[in-house]
């Protein structure tokens, strides 16, 4: 059974003040769970527009897009509540420890053993003796491991990267590259990745370059 | 049940941060409020319930102003199984030198009909019972006037040319209850004991205490309603209290009271729910990229704010309940025998209207969360402010609880027009200084153009900021100027009251012995003014009562008869409100002025038909004019006047009233011009200033209470607005300082910032109040608004000051951290 989220010919723009900025046109792609994706470009080409797409954030000004889960043709709210979501700037909740933050989406899904997961998930990404500290109380990398772990832990079917390694150092960008590629395999789930870095980039099974409105394979 | 921990955690997470303590302590102030005046007002209707059942003194009682006809008392007496008639009179009392002004009730042999008199032989002996009242010749005094007149049992007091010999000394009536709060000296004789021709006054009331089966009751009320239309009923079963509709008003005032307190917590609210509004959004958007539905988000705010309401409305329940007790332990003296009780339905319905109100204060920052978006946590996307949505709301929120509450629309409009007029104030102001400040710095360097530079970019919050600031200090100047002014009102009543002496009733036939009394003693009768008692029976054909329910200061002194006064021209201390004034000489003698407080009170068109009793009669006057009281001209106003031509078409005796001059060497022979003319009524200022005094000191102690509930949420309101602020300050704060700015050039920024806030706040709050003083001093209170400018100047300066103060310790506090600490905010 497939599930697959499908963009057929899309088109976006957004209108300022003044003008109106067309960001792409006539573009197509098609997202698979088990493949992992990345998409590079220039900064302004609308790569982060695509993403918020490709996860029914928004809907494109032309064009069709489809989401698909095992077989069934699904609406954006559904799929949405099948994926997850990683930022550049962590987006940890402030008042929550790091054991809390993992725990939050099952606890939002009413599982029991939360916090049981939480820990374990805690363990996988290296950060158990940190279960108690608050994110003030993290660096920068393990504020986007927990967060890596809270997008995969309740296991969807998608997960969205933007910019995620963007306020990482090489070193721990490297890291972070590994664990989310790591997990992507693990579980099986379609990961699309919005980065400028061609290293990170370079670990996704597709490459795709955005410019100038046009999406191409990136060698 | 995971995500109802969760909502539960969040929700005391929340309440860790200033915010969410301020909030939660500001719902709790306000429903402390509220509750107690709830508890308070249940446990005084349930003391004036059973209040009723036991001091009756009868199933049911007919008070009418004039005794009834033959025809009547026999009708009366064929439907009752037992009748009792009393007479209520106001008489001076005098023995030896003293005096005093007395209640004297005229019993005859068959009262009481229920319960039993208790007596004694002096004030302080111990008391005995007897089943009837004094026999013919003798006189009980109540223990208070018994004291003020030195006299004893078995001394005599001439009372009409008549001796009555003092038999006992009365200290409970069965009735009572029908004398409601009155503090008047007490006196009571035998019906027969009385002069035939000892004079009545119009205010003289007729009481027939009556038994009987219900259904005879229910004929007499029936019969009454038909024959008797002045006449009012007070039932034991099903009736209502005469002090009910006291306290109602009682409660009513204090409920406007609370519709300015919840103004003030209204504007805390909404500065600390900016910063909640802030962190809802971030958590909905964080909830939407881990799988979340917004509404699953939306239902986990809503439930967080919820149960943080609870958590307010558990404390306020329990600070509610000892206050309530401590106030019922004041009331005993009012209303003596009066329990503290727990009326659980009536705290949770005012629980329940509170949180009515605060939801609808929430309903702008529900709109914006169901905008909430995970794209926000992508793009960075701006957040509006929808300070009109909230101004909306606000209003519509504080106009529900003014009508759930107020008894007194006039006032309500003019406190609500007030704050109106001070809002649009400071929006202009605000826009004004930013803008212009704007344009003035563009081309100049320094801090205060670059002051004016960030206040343009954040107009919006900087206009929520003002107006809530503002708001909060014309309520607090409004209160303390008022408060200010009324007690030196009543201090200097008696250096502007003309005369010294109050002529309040006196009768055609005591017009010359006056003169006379005056002209031997060197005294001098500054002005007399005639009226007729009439009591006002229907509006349009409509009976009163009918014609309007809700209760008011003015439809309570409505249900006794009131002066009518006639005159041709103007009176020199009153000028035209409205419609047409009648010219001298008029034909067309059914024309009648009012006072235009109680035409709003009774809501009264021009053109109405006011129906009066006076006398045996019932007169129709058209409403054409209404009249105000201005200085000047002496202090007497009446409410209702009409041409001098009515008079000629009215039966009923005229009465006078009016201010006398009395030397010093006078006052001594008062006595001797009562005890010829006992029903006349004069009251020496001394005495009318002792009643304000006692007015005073309840007034004040009730308005320092209630100052001090402002006090409390204007604090609310100053450390909201800190708090409120703080965040977008560190961060600005700490640009600056990467930028090279010193502490001391941040502090200087941040002083004109906030010198710049209060100043607008300042001048908007005192030009509301300068508003609501033009407005609300005459048309409440009979006052002329002229405000003290170095009053006004001083208080500007210390609201300054303080809000400076305030902001500058705020930034102080906020500098200390290290730059990294403040760019991350």
């Amino acid at each position: 059974m497939k599930t697959t989220i499908e963009l057929e010919n899309i088109s976006h723009e957004f209108t300022t003040d003044r003008e109106c900025i067309r960001l792409f046109e006539d573009l197509s792609m098609t997202i698979r769970t088990g493949q992992t994706q990345a998409i590079v470009g220039p900064s302004g080409a609308g790569k982060s527009s695509l993403l918020s797409i490709a996860a029914g954030l928004e809907a494109p000004t032309g064009g069709t897009v489809r989401f698909f889960l095992d077989g069934t043709n699904v609406d954006a709210r559904t799929l949405r509540a099948n994926s997850g979501f990683i930022f550049q700037q962590f987006h940890l909740m402030p008042e929550l420890d790091a054991i809390g933050n993992l725990a939050l989406p099952l606890r939002l899904k009413g599982a029991r053993d939360a916090f049981d997961q939480a820990a374990d998930w805690l363990a996988k990404v290296g950060l158990s003796d940190r279960a108690r500290h608050r994110p003030h109380q993290l660096s920068g990398g393990e504020q986007q491991r927990i967060a890596v772990a809270r997008a995969f832990i309740s296991n969807p079917s998608f997960i969205f990267a933007d910019e995620p390694t963007g306020n990482l150092d090489a070193r721990t960008s490297e890291s972070i590259a590994s664990l989310m590629f790591d997990c992507a395999r693990e579980t099986g789930c379609g990961l699309v990745i919005v980065t400028h870095s061609r290293r990170l980039a370079a670990q996704a099974d597709t490459r795709l370059h955005l410019e100038a409105g046009k999406l191409e394979m990136a060698a | 049940m995971s995500k109802l921990r969760l909502t539960l955690e969040n929700s005391l997470n929340d309440l860790k941060d200033s915010d969410g303590r301020i909030s939660m302590a500001t719902q709790a102030a306000l429903l402390m409020f509220l509750i107690t005046l709830t508890l308070t007002s249940a446990s005084i209707q349930k003391f004036l319930a059973t209040n009723l059942d036991q001091m009756l003194g009868a199933d049911l009682v007919l008070e009418t102003h004039e005794p009834l006809a033959p025809a009547q008392e026999n009708a009366l007496r064929g439907m009752a199984s037992g009748v009792s008639r009393t007479r209520l009179s106001g008489i001076t009392l005098t023995h030896k030198d003293a005096w005093a002004r007395v209640q004297l009730k005229a019993v005859d042999s068959q009262y009481p009909l229920e319960g039993t008199l208790r007596i004694a032989d002096t004030p302080a002996s111990p008391e005995r019972t007897a089943s009837s009242g004094p026999e013919v010749g003798e006189i009980w005094l109540g223990a208070r006037l018994a004291t003020k007149l030195q006299a004893r049992v078995g001394e005599t007091i001439m009372l009409g040319g008549k001796a009555l010999t003092v038999s006992a000394i009365l200290l409970h009536e069965p009735d009572r209850l029908m004398e409601g709060h009155s503090v008047d000296l007490r006196a009571m004789v035998h019906h027969d004991s009385l002069s035939a021709t000892l004079p009545t006054s119009g205010k003289d009331r007729t009481r027939h205490l009556i038994a009987g089966p219900t259904d005879a009751q229910a004929a007499i009320e029936a019969w009454a309603t038909d024959a008797l239309p002045a006449a009012s009923i007070v039932k034991k079963h099903g009736g209502q209290h005469p002090l009910a509709t006291f306290w109602q008003r009682t409660e009513n005032f204090l409920g406007l009271a609370s519709v300015i307190l919840f103004f003030l917590g209204a504007v805390a609210l909404d500065m600390t729910n900016r910063r909640w509004l802030a962190k809802m959004r971030y958590r909905l958007a964080i909830y939407s990229s881990i799988g979340t539905p917004l509404g699953t988000g939306i239902a986990m705010a809503l439930g967080g704010w919820f149960l943080s309401f609870l958590l307010a409305a558990l404390l306020a329940t329990g600070l509610a309940a000892l206050a309530h007790s401590a106030i019922i332990a004041n009331l005993q003296t009012v209303f003596p025998g009066a329990e503290a009780s727990w009326s659980v339905a009536d705290v949770a319905q005012t629980i329940g209207l509170l949180l009515m109100l605060l939801m609808a204060l929430q309903i702008p920052s529900m709109l914006q969360l169901s905008r909430a978006s995970l794209l926000s946590l992508i793009r960075h996307t701006g957040e509006d402010s929808h300070v009109w949505q909230r101004l909306f709301w606000g209003l519509l929120s504080v106009s529900l609880l003014a009508a759930a509450y107020s008894d007194n629309w006039l006032l309500t409009g003019m406190t609500l027009a007030a704050i109106g007029v001070a809002l649009v104030l400071m929006i202009a102001l605000t826009w004004g200084a930013v803008r212009l400040g704007d344009i003035w710095g563009r081309r100049r360097t320094g801090l205060l153009p670059f002051a004016f530079f960030i206040m343009r970019q954040r107009l919006f919050a900087k206009s929520a900021q003002v107006m809530g600031l503002g708001l909060c200090g014309l309520l607090l100047l409004f209160t303390l100027m008022l408060m200010r002014d009324l007690s030196s009102m009543m201090e200097g009543y008696a250096r502007t009251h003309d005369g010294n002496l109050m002529v309040t009733e006196a009768q055609e036939n005591h017009v010359e012995a006056l003169h006379d009394w005056a002209s031997a003693n060197q005294a001098k009768v500054l002005t007399l003014r005639p009226f007729v008692y009439a009591k006002l029976i229907s509006v349009n054909g409509e009976r009163l009562n009918d014609y309007m329910q809700k209760p008011s200061d003015s439809l309570a002194s409505l249900q006794e008869p009131i002066r009518l006064h006639w005159t041709d021209q103007m009176p020199a201390n009153n000028r035209l409100k409205g419609g047409t004034f009648w010219q001298p000489g008029t034909d067309n003698w059914q024309q009648i002025s009012v006072e235009p407080e109680v035409m709003t009170d009774l809501n009264f068109s021009y053109g109405d038909t006011l129906t009066y009793q006076i006398g045996d009669n019932q007169y129709d006057f058209t409403l054409t004019s209404s009249h105000v009281f201005q200085s000047g001209g002496g202090s007497i106003t009446f409410w209702f006047q009409v041409p001098a031509s009515a008079r000629a078409h009215i039966d009923a005796p005229s009465r006078f009233m009016g201010s006398m001059e009395l030397p010093e060497a006078a006052w001594d022979k008062l006595a001797s011009l009562w005890q010829q003319h006992p029903t006349l009524a004069l009251a020496p200022l001394r005495e009318l200033t002792e009643r304000f005094d006692q007015t005073l000191g309840i007034v004040t102690q009730i308005t320092s209470g209630y100052a001090g509930m402002i006090l409390l949420l204007a604090l609310f309101v100053l450390a909201a607005s800190v708090s409120g602020f703080r965040a977008d300050d560190r961060q600005k704060n700490g640009l600056l300082m990467s930028m090279g700015l010193k502490d001391k050039d941040c502090l200087w920024l941040n002083f004109h910032d906030w010198a710049v806030t209060a100043l607008v706040a300042a001048a908007g709050a005192i030009g509301g109040a300068w508003a609501a003083g033009l407005m609300i001093y005459e048309a409440q209170f009979g006052m002329s608004y002229q405000p003290n400018l170095w009053w006004v100047a001083g208080t500007m300066v210390l609201m300054v000051t303080t809000v400076c103060l305030v902001g500058y310790l705020a930034c102080r506090q906020s500098l200390k951290v290290s730059v990294r600490d403040l760019m991350n905010g």
